[in-house]
């Protein structure tokens, strides 16, 4: 798997258009709202502001990273050649998504200590870091899925969108208004258990027995993105 | 050498909706022979290779490499170089990047600039796979089918888009790690290289082996020619020669040394003149052409 991780990661280096799109503009985004989270704060919360955070690098830095890579490296039949080789199909997915999932985990990890830095840390570390992990998991999955919907990197760009402006939107409806009202479908959207898992985490005052209940949503989501990716992934262009 | 067969295709079809690909196809592989699969476009070549390199699975019926299934990566891999159709490399890795990958992936072990001098991109090494052009690629290709020196090596269309000096080196490669005991199994589309090297040949059409055997094997089948045009009217033609409109007489044989013999006999005995006499024995192009008739 290393291998293939490396090379990845070396040819993540020497793409500029996948550099800017996977580093730059989730750091950015998230810079904003780290720089001005006073005025968000008093719109949602800190912990509106830390799954923002979150979503936008698994969101832009992940998820559209991920599926971009694959059907690029499918298009140009890369992954057919390394499925000359004698390592396993899964061995060659976990090495092509090591490099992005490893350059999120950084970034989100920088943006919230930034975010602690200037305005106070998580009530509770470890239930962050499984809001965190549970995040990425779903995003990982569902690149995977579209992955194999999409026929070349251009096209990655149309059909990232729905996820990725999805878990935004989904993200900040429910950071913003909470889970007061509507709060089932709230909940079983794609991101919304998630976004209320990193809010209890940051800004406390939820039972943690109740708050774990809220990474059920999540790996259901893993659970039908995997299914999907099954059905749907592809390792060759169609032809 | 063991005798025990290192590709094993029994009835396998292969189908791609409703189009049967490949129908009812069995031949072996034997150890350390050069077999050449050849056939038109849409012959189904390139899907039986496919099929016997673990990229697809069959409709039907079983294909054994080394006694494994060829979808057994871990068992089959490290002894199987594999040459893609299409270069499938990343365009923003070096070539030395992409060697070494392969390689290590591969199973086996050799050392990376030994390989790439050996198809010689030495100078193309610190070149990223973009800069490089078709038949540099086609050399990358080969070069990471031989790294580690494989058992068994699967080359489709090895030397299209080669020069003339390229493809001799390729084939000089090729002719070294025979020595060593290496089965190769080819596709092409120069007859002439398969009718050279090629131990064994399987002619396919539409899906099907059409036939199989040795050079001579296959072009004993069909006659060879004899063909030459009549200057003027000949009084006392031989009866089983029939000349055509244009003076033009076409001798299919079995036996050309014997009847050739016997036309320049009769030629000389009365004073005939054959102009552009032509004789061969039978080609493999002649056989290819025989089967998509």
């Amino acid at each position: 798997m290393l291998p293939i991780a490396s090379s990845e990661l070396i040819q993540i280096l020497r793409n500029r258009l996948v550099l800017v799109t996977s580093l730059i503009i989730p750091f950015a985004v998230s810079a904003l709202f780290v720089r001005q989270h006073e005025v968000f704060a008093d719109i949602g919360s800190l912990g509106y502001i830390a799954a923002i955070v979150m979503f936008t690098v698994a969101a832009f830095g992940l998820y559209a990273t991920a599926v971009t890579t694959l059907a690029s490296r499918r298009q140009n039949l890369f992954l057919k050649r390394l499925r000359s080789t004698a390592v396993a199909d899964s061995t060659i997915l976990a090495g092509l998504l090591l490099p992005p999932t490893t350059i999120a985990v950084v970034q989100v990890a920088a943006i919230l200590t930034a975010l602690a830095v200037v305005a106070g840390g998580p009530a509770n570390v470890a239930l962050l870091v499984l809001a965190v992990i549970a995040t990425l998991a779903m995003m990982i999955a569902l690149a995977l899925a579209t992955a194999g919907l999409t026929n070349s990197p251009e096209h990655a760009q149309v059909t990232t969108l729905p996820v990725t402006l999805g878990v935004i939107a989904v993200a900040t409806w429910v950071g913003i208004a909470g889970t007061e009202n509507l709060a089932w479908l709230k909940r079983l959207l794609p991101g919304g258990a998630a976004t209320e898992l990193a809010g209890n985490a940051w800004n406390g005052g939820v039972a943690v027995t109740d708050s774990l209940l809220l990474l059920a949503p999540t790996l259901g989501w893993v659970a039908v993105a995997v299914a999907l990716a099954t059905r749907l992934f592809r390792w060759e262009p169609r032809r | 050498m063991s005798t025990t067969p290192v590709i094993e295709v029994d009835r396998l079809n292969l189908t791609y909706g409703d189009f049967p690909a490949v129908r009812d196809l069995s031949f072996e592989v034997r150890p350390g022979e050069l077999y050449a699969l050849l056939g038109t476009n849409g012959a189904g070549k390139t899907s039986t290779l496919e099929v016997v390199e673990g990229h697809r699975a069959p409709t039907s019926g079983t294909v054994r490499v080394f006694g494994h299934g060829p979808r057994d990566r871990r068992s089959v891999r490290p002894r199987m170089g594999v040459m893609l159709q299409e270069s499938g490399f990343s365009p923003d890795l070096t070539v030395r990047e992409s060697v070494g990958l392969i390689g290590r992936l591969s199973g086996r072990s050799d050392d990376v600039d030994r390989v790439i001098d050996l198809v010689d991109l030495t100078d193309r090494a610190g070149r990223r796979v973009s800069q490089l052009s078709g038949g540099e690629k086609r050399r990358l290709d080969f070069a990471t089918a031989v790294y580690g020196t494989p058992e068994l090596i699967v080359l489709d269309e090895p030397t299209t888009g080669l020069d003339i000096q390229t493809r001799d080196a390729v084939w000089a490669t090729v002719d070294r790690l025979r020595e060593n005991g290496a089965t190769i199994v080819l596709t092409t589309h120069y007859l002439e290289e398969a009718q050279q090297r090629a131990d064994r040949i399987g002619l396919m059409h539409q899906g099907t082996l059409d036939r199989e055997g040795t050079v001579s094997e296959l072009t004993r089948s069909l006659p060879a020619v004899i063909q030459f045009s009549l200057a003027e009217p000949v009084p006392v033609l031989p009866r089983h020669l029939v000349v055509d409109a244009d003076g033009k007489v076409v001798i299919e044989t079995f036996a050309l040394q014997k009847d050739l013999h016997a036309l320049l006999g009769w030629a000389q005995d009365h004073a005939v003149e054959l102009r552009d006499l032509q004789a061969g024995p039978t080609r493999l192009d002649d056989v290819f052409r025989a089967i998509t008739r």
